[in-house]
């Protein structure tokens, strides 16, 4: 007998929480998740396309118009300022993205974010390393992006030996990092506890002693609370991704520190 | 496993619940970047530049409304103006008329004053002349009266030279 | 009084038969309590402290309220993923 079979509460090994069979030996549920977020973001912005862009935007073109607005003036505009309109559908594909597969987390009988595997967010941070540096590298030459990052202009010259370590370290290993952590870590958290409300609550429903059975409407009100926190937080996500992609790369493209 | 060196995964417990697969990482990256590509070629210039058109034909109608309201504050300001100009017109058609009546009611008036000053004067002219005459009577009864007084007290008849200055001095006096 | 007696007794045979394995695993869970539990504290206090300033700042100005939102944002960022990384320590100690 099992402490937690008091109350037939079995917690299922992570492992099981985190993936379904394999579909194909080389696709399983998150690659699902992922080419689907791809095929709906197309397909929004295929369908907001087609649309005529005279008459007043309604629907698909409606809901494409918003968000490419959102991005340019929530996004760029205060981060980048005018000069990074151009980086909007870089952005904007991010974002979309990243959005769609933290979504899945929430939708019933999905409920599974594809960013609470480390593999999308790793991607994704690394892609963003790649830009800002080659963005850097693009407008100041790579010894003068190197020099500006490493020996940031306005330090005494004896706080070199101090900060150029921090700077190597910040800029090159925790920026990716912490882009890809952050992501994965706050889907990851959301979808545990959303799992171990669940559990509880359908443990304390399914009690033997009748008693417990309305206690169990005390962990199902959690979970729908931290539901609704999800949807939140999977926006939220996309859009602190988003930001901090365009103040990197902001901070590349312009010489000052 | 893609970064397997970092975190040793255990063999029979499944994937590792940090590292990241290789089938995830490589299907995300794929099709992220297929995403990437149709929006940055084709439907994010696409959507954009409706965007644009339609906000130029909103901008385009924005500014014929503008132009429109300037061109109808100009007619108010042009109507505006030809009604100050009447107004100051009927002003100054006031002022003239006003003007006109005020001189010739002057010039009635010093007529008038002039009229009454002639008068006066004449009158004046006769009361003078009235009241030299009683004086002139008044000397000569005074002097006569004078000339036989003194003839009945002195016995011979006075030098009327005289009398007269004697007289005149007199009334004179008497008056002063 | 009764489900604590089965807890102790539950545990008095758990203990007679920890293999190090077990004990390895309990000391594994036990730790990652607390290091996501320590690593909750700092950045708690940092986020309290980083929205309190923005909202006494988009207060006393409304008409900067866009900027300090996204700057708030960005701050929030980076101090939450102290704690984010105590939770993947709390993942990698307890699971893998």
């Amino acid at each position: 007998m099992n402490v937690t079979t008091l109350l037939a509460f079995e917690f299922p090994p992570i492992n099981v929480l985190l993936r379904w069979q394999d579909v194909a030996p080389t696709i399983n549920k998150v690659v699902l998740i992922g080419i689907a977020a791809v095929l709906i973001g197309t397909g929004i912005f295929l369908a907001a396309a087609r649309k005529d862009p005279k008459v007043a935007p309604k629907g698909a073109r409606n809901l494409a118009e918003v968000i490419i607005e959102f991005i340019e003036k929530q996004i760029i505009m205060q981060t980048m300022g005018s000069s990074g309109l151009a980086w909007t559908p870089f952005l904007l594909s991010i974002f979309i993205f990243i959005y769609l597969c933290n979504v899945p987390g929430v939708i019933p009988f999905i409920q599974m974010p594809a960013t609470a595997r480390m593999g999308i967010p790793a991607f994704m941070a690394l892609m963003v390393w790649v830009v800002y540096n080659a963005t850097g590298i693009k407008h100041q030459g790579p010894v003068g992006y190197f020099k500006s990052v490493l020996f940031p202009p306005g330090v005494p010259k004896a706080l070199y030996i101090l900060v150029t370590p921090i700077e190597l370290i910040s800029t090159f290993i925790v920026r990716p990092f912490s882009l890809a952590v952050r992501l994965f870590a706050n889907m990851l958290a959301g979808h545990l506890l959303l799992v171990i409300f669940a559990l509880l609550s359908e443990a304390l429903f399914q009690a033997r002693d009748r008693i417990l059975i309305p206690v169990g409407v005390l962990p199902f009100a959690v979970l729908l609370f931290l539901t609704g926190f999800e949807v939140l937080v999977a926006f939220l996500q996309a859009y602190i991704f988003t930001t901090l992609t365009a103040v990197y790369i902001n901070m590349a493209s312009h010489a000052e520190h | 496993m893609f970064f397997s060196t970092i975190i040793l995964a255990a063999e029979d417990m499944g994937p590792n619940p940090i590292a990241p697969e290789n089938k995830e990482l490589l299907w995300g990256a794929g099709s992220f970047l297929v995403f990437l590509f149709v929006m940055r070629v084709f439907l994010v210039p696409k959507v954009k530049k409706g965007m644009d058109a339609r906000y130029g034909v909103i901008r385009e109608g924005h500014e014929t409304a503008q132009a429109t309201r300037s061109s109808a504050q100009g007619d108010v300001a042009a109507y505006e103006a030809s009604l100050a100009e009447v107004r100051s017109e009927a002003a100054a058609r006031i002022d003239k008329a006003r003007q006109t009546l005020d001189t010739e009611r002057q010039a009635k008036m010093a007529q008038a004053a002039e009229r009454i000053a002639s008068k006066r004067a004449e009158a004046d002219k006769a009361i003078e002349a009235a009241r030299a005459a009683a004086r002139g009577e008044v000397a000569a009864a005074v002097g006569s009266v004078t000339a036989r007084a003194t003839q009945l007290v002195l016995g011979k008849s006075p030098d009327a030279n005289v009398v007269k200055r004697a007289v005149d001095s007199t009334m004179s006096g008497g008056r002063s | 009084m009764e489900a604590l007696a089965t807890i102790a007794r539950i545990a008095a045979e758990a203990g007679d038969a920890a293999t190090p394995a077990d004990l390895k695993n309990t000391a594994a869970a036990a730790s990652a309590g607390y290091a996501y539990g320590l690593a909750a504290i700092g950045p708690g206090i940092g986020i309290g402290i980083i929205f309190g300033k923005a909202i006494e700042s988009m207060a006393r100005q409304p008409e900067a309220a866009g900027m300090v939102r996204t700057t708030m944002f960005l701050g929030v960022a980076f101090t939450e993923a102290l704690a984010l990384i105590g939770f993947v320590a709390f993942i990698l100690l307890k699971f893998a």
